[in-house]
């Protein structure tokens, strides 16, 4: 028996393969966002059908909802009639804000027409603000406490429940921040 | 997961845009790219490019940066329109002063480090660096005393008459020896494949 | 009743495999020639069973037989035919089965070739091969089952991921990736038959050279071929990314190019035979690492399969081969004793060490880089990239390093040499590499590595050259002989020798077009109106319009480019943007225009054939046929060396003093 040769294998192979078997069945495409807890990055957006822009600090004072979207993701589509059911339902004191991510302003007029909408959208030009919030694909949400920091993010559709959950959770982080 | 569902929904025509009313009051930024930058970043901390130099960086300053929706590919290489995006925010952050550091900066600070292709020299990231370092140590020391040590005794113990032997060893096998001699004789001119008798060590 | 027979074909081969693992080790254990004999008769049953299951596989994908699960998965009625056969390695179930295929093949060679050789060693080999087979039988018969019945078939499939469709290469890598994959299970089972048996004598490194050098040929192929279909088809403009998957093929490659070179110092010598025997092992359990890399879902990545139950089957696998291959060379490795010692100072000795050195330092780092955010995320709960910035950086030093060496190793004498000696050695290829360096300089090379590739490359080439030609040369020169004959001769009696100095040639080729391909191109990106036109390099390119294009399985928007050189029009090219059914991302096709010194690579970003509008991306990229060019040499040359080498009846005395064949080509 080669006891450098044990030892120098056992020291190579056990950490490795202990590394697989700890990342197996982690989802590789879930990445943390680092903007939790940091003041919401400010933006300034062209709504849809024309008006003026629209920027942070008019969402100041109530928690907000920023969800990224667009009109050919099909998640999407599933999380629009929970969107706006929410946004009718929290009434007037929460901020529903789509903003729309790669996707032409024809389409989503159209889109908007057929599916209806409880709160206003906007373009995003140049994915500004979808870099600054850290979008990497469709739909992404944000939620923005009335002082304006970013107290979560969801990736992927929300059902009803999540999303009330939340946004009672951006309520109640008033005063957490800052 | 994404289909296209777009086209598909065109067909309903429900008018009413339930737009609130306006809530703006003021004109857009002149730069709006970069006032969240300048929030977070502080003043720019280069000097403002453009042209041809502007471009360059960019390029090799996107190339840090990883594609987050395209699996492994940098911001550079990628044809994803997010990728296109993110490098024309790369360029407008070079145009506007801010140095490489402050831009990778501002990516990690949306994205995360995930997002950052060569990943910053700081905490367990020297591992990087210093296990393949150690490797080197290590295996250079493991050949250096190779080469120092005769581990076996047969090549002290070849017969002394045979110097040209010793120096040009040969292999066991008889059939292999004589194809070794006989590349020697073809490669090097020795009669025989054995090293001519020479002065000298 | 295909998902039936399918099912019973894959039972019989684990059956088959299981069966003959246990008689092999038994005959191994001193049961004896008829043991050995049933041994070989299961290996050719299972090879035969999974074959058969296979070609029903490939039947059932041609005739759309949707009852079968794997063709209700990938299969579709809008496919051409040749995407109905590749759709048999394009998913996960499917290649797995044709892991099995090509298993199967392999050993059913291996144990054939070596019916009546090596007795001492072979049930043991034979044994481990099929143990390894009856691992793959037994994850189709479980986890990546490809034959369940679907009770109610549908009338059409999806078919394959749209990426596999987009090029003809995709049909033709897998198969050499699998070649490569695959085989290098036949020389791990004769590495572990050697420390089973207790001993490496020299007949017995025959075998083992051959059949590493046999998967190394394939993985050579299929690294490069890849790298050649990213470049075709994914239209980023670049070959090589440090993808993880990417990462995963080179490993092996890694370590087995290490134990080819130190299989020779062992039959130089006779010296580092555990070594050599460690990094056959490793290469081995490298695929098996990298099989898992592609198919658990743990790394995010271009040619990943999608996450299943299969990841931690074969993760299991890989920690059973491990914990064998840590305790067999830990229990036996000091039984393989060195015949001689090894010759200190400036010998051709130390070049093979140093070369294995830098080797393994390579696996080793672009393994740190693979695995590094996988230990980040389990420690940390953070995400991390290791892209390519970081591979590029460290990989850089080492392959100059390994270029150098590829100059500086054969051009040193075996054994020890004097200061004169080696002067005389060294000194007069430094010409060539100062040469091909002011070569690279005039043509516009000013990044450092670059041009140290090129002094080395030089240098390298030089000594190539000369330690082919010296021989032949000497043969006309004293022996009066045609040069016909002459280069005839010295290839005939020093095949190997010869082979191994081509593939350095393609190597020394290839890594001087890599280095120029990666720091002397020159790019742009445009946005386009029809008629308009922009410059790169010294080409004009003019968008002439665009159209759209149906087919049956995708929608192409072919834009169309007018390239000209000092106004003259050289050619329209075609890149295109195609919209598949089963997917959003519309994938680009590349437009590629080789000439012999540089590539036009025109890829659309974005396209609007209604608007007529082109984001264009343009690339000039220097020298990248040459990879491909030095993948053929490189193959040519290392297929070469496993030719047999066949004396010629008629010549008499002539064939009495050559040195007999055995000893230069390498049997089996």
């Amino acid at each position: 028996m080669n006891r450098k040769v044990l030892g120098f294998g056992v020291a190579l192979v056990v950490p490795l393969l202990a590394i697989l078997v700890v990342n197996l069945g982690r989802d590789p495409q879930r990445i943390d966002s680092p903007l939790i807890g940091r003041p919401a990055p400010p933006f300034s957006l062209a709504p849809v059908g024309g008006g003026e822009p629209l920027t942070l600090d008019k969402l100041r004072g109530r928690p907000a909802v920023l969800n990224f979207w667009a009109t050919w993701c099909a998640p999407c589509y599933e999380e629009h009639p929970v969107l706006q059911a929410s946004a009718r339902t929290l009434g007037p004191d929460v901020q529903f804000v789509g903003i729309v991510y790669e996707d032409q302003e024809e389409n989503v007029r159209s889109y908007l027409r057929s599916q209806g909408s409880a709160y206003p959208n906007f373009m995003d030009a140049g994915g500004r603000a979808a870099i600054a919030y850290g979008v990497s694909g469709v739909p992404e949400t944000y939620f923005i406490s009335p002082d304006g920091a970013i107290v979560d993010k969801f990736s992927g559709p929300l059902d009803a429940r999540s999303l009330a959950d939340r946004v009672a959770r951006t309520r109640a982080a008033r005063s957490a921040s800052r | 997961m994404r289909a296209r569902l777009g086209f598909a929904l065109l067909v309903g025509l429900t008018p009413a845009l339930a737009l609130p009313a306006a809530q703006a009051t003021s004109a857009p930024d002149e730069l709006p790219g970069i006032e969240d930058a300048a929030e977070r970043l502080g003043p720019p901390g280069a000097r403002p490019l453009s042209g041809a130099e502007l471009e360059a960086e960019t390029k090799r300053v996107s190339a840090l940066l990883r594609c987050p929706v395209c699996q492994g590919l940098s911001v550079a290489d990628s044809p994803a329109t997010l990728a296109v995006n993110m490098r024309n925010r790369v360029r407008e952050l070079l145009a506007a002063g801010y140095a490489e550091q402050q831009v990778l900066t501002y990516f990690e600070g949306a994205y995360g480090e995930f997002v950052r292709l060569d990943p910053p020299v700081r905490g367990v990231n020297w591992t990087l660096w210093l296990a393949p370092l150690g490797a080197l140590l290590l295996g250079s020391l493991v050949v250096f005393w190779m080469m120092r040590a005769p581990k076996a005794p047969g090549d002290v113990a070849l017969p002394a008459e045979r110097p040209a032997a010793a120096a040009d060893p040969l292999p066991d096998d008889a059939e292999l020896a004589q194809y070794v001699l006989r590349v020697r004789e073809q490669v090097y001119g020795w009669p025989g494949g054995v090293r001519p008798a020479k002065t000298g060590s | 009743m295909t998902p039936v027979l399918g099912r019973t074909l894959i039972l019989l081969s684990l059956l088959a495999a299981t069966a003959g693992a246990t008689v092999s080790f038994a005959a191994a254990r001193g049961r004896g020639q008829a043991a050995w004999d049933w041994s070989r008769r299961f290996a050719y049953a299972y090879a035969g069973l999974i074959v058969a299951a296979n070609l029903l596989m490939v039947y059932a994908l041609l005739a759309r037989d949707f009852s079968v699960s794997y063709v209700a998965h990938v299969g579709s009625r809008s496919v051409p035919t040749w995407v109905a056969i590749v759709s048999l390695w394009s998913s996960l179930e499917g290649s797995i089965l044709f892991w099995g295929f090509v298993l199967g093949v392999y050993v059913a060679l291996a144990a054939w070739t070596n019916r009546a050789r090596h007795l001492e060693y072979m049930p043991y080999a034979a044994g481990v091969w099929l143990s390894c087979a009856a691992f793959f039988s037994f994850l189709l018969a479980g986890p990546a089952q490809p034959f369940l019945t679907i009770a109610s078939p549908a009338d059409d499939g999806p078919g394959p991921n749209a990426l596999l469709q987009n090029h003809v290469l995709m049909a033709v890598h897998p198969p050499f990736l699998y070649g490569g994959y695959v085989g290098f299970t036949i020389p791990f089972g004769l590495a572990s038959a050697a420390l089973l048996a207790g001993r490496l004598g020299q007949d017995f490194l025959r075998p083992l050279r051959t059949w590493l050098l046999v998967p190394w040929i394939f993985q050579t192929i299929a690294i490069v071929l890849g790298g050649w279909w990213a470049y075709e088809v994914l239209g980023w403009g670049g070959y090589w990314a440090w993808d993880p998957v990417e990462n995963a093929s080179l490993l092996p490659w890694l370590t087995a190019t290490a134990a080819l070179h130190s299989a020779l110092l062992t039959e130089r010598k006779g010296v580092l035979k555990g070594w050599t025997v460690t990094l056959v092992q490793a290469s081995f359990l490298l695929t098996i690492l990298g099989t898992f890399m592609t198919r658990s879902g743990v790394f995010n990545s271009v040619h990943s399969f999608t996450q299943s139950a299969i990841g931690p089957t074969i993760l299991v696998f890989l920690a059973a081969a491990t914990v064998f291959c840590v305790a067999l060379l830990a229990a036996r490795i000091d039984r393989l004793e060195a015949e001689r010692a090894l010759s200190p100072g400036a010998s051709r000795d130390t070049m093979f060490l140093v070369n294995n050195l830098l080797f393994v330092l390579f696996t080793f780092t672009v393994l740190v880089g693979t695995v590094f955010p996988l230990v980040v995320e389990a420690l940390r709960d953070k995400q991390m990239s290791v892209g390519r910035p970081y591979f590029d950086r460290m990989a850089v030093p080492i392959g100059v390093a390994l270029l150098f060496l590829m100059g500086v190793g054969p051009a040193l004498p075996w054994g020890r040499a004097t200061a004169a000696q080696v002067r005389s050695a060294l000194l007069p290829p430094a010409a060539n590499g100062v040469l091909l360096a002011l070569v690279g300089l005039a043509a516009g090379a000013r990044n450092p590595w670059t041009l140290l590739t090129f002094f080395f490359g030089g240098y390298a080439a030089h000594v190539t050259l000369r330690e082919l030609w010296l021989p032949v040369a000497r043969r006309v020169r004293e022996r009066g002989e045609g040069l016909a004959r002459a280069v005839g001769e010295v290839q005939r009696q020093g095949r190997r020798r010869v082979a191994a100095y081509v593939v350095h040639a393609g190597a020394v080729v290839m890594m001087i077009a890599i280095a120029v391909s990666s720091t002397m191109g020159a790019s742009r990106e445009v946005q386009l109106a029809r008629g308009e036109s922009f410059e790169l390099g010294h080409y004009t390119l003019r968008f002439l319009g665009a159209e759209v294009v149906r087919e049956p399985h995708r929608e192409a928007t072919v834009a169309r480019i007018e390239v000209s050189r000092a106004g003259r029009v050289l050619e329209i090219m075609e890149p295109a943007m195609n919209q598949y059914g089963n997917q959003r991302e519309p994938i680009g096709t590349p437009a590629v225009r080789s000439a012999a010194l540089e590539d036009l690579y025109l890829s659309v970003m974005n396209v609007d054939a209604e608007a007529q509008a082109l984001g264009l991306h343009a690339l000039v990229n220097p020298l990248v046929g040459w990879i491909w060019a030095a993948m053929f040499v490189m193959a040519a040359g290392s297929v070469f060396a496993l030719v047999p080498v066949r004396r010629r009846p008629a010549e008499g005395a002539a064939a009495a003093e050559a040195v007999p064949a055995g000893a230069a080509a390498s049997g089996s």
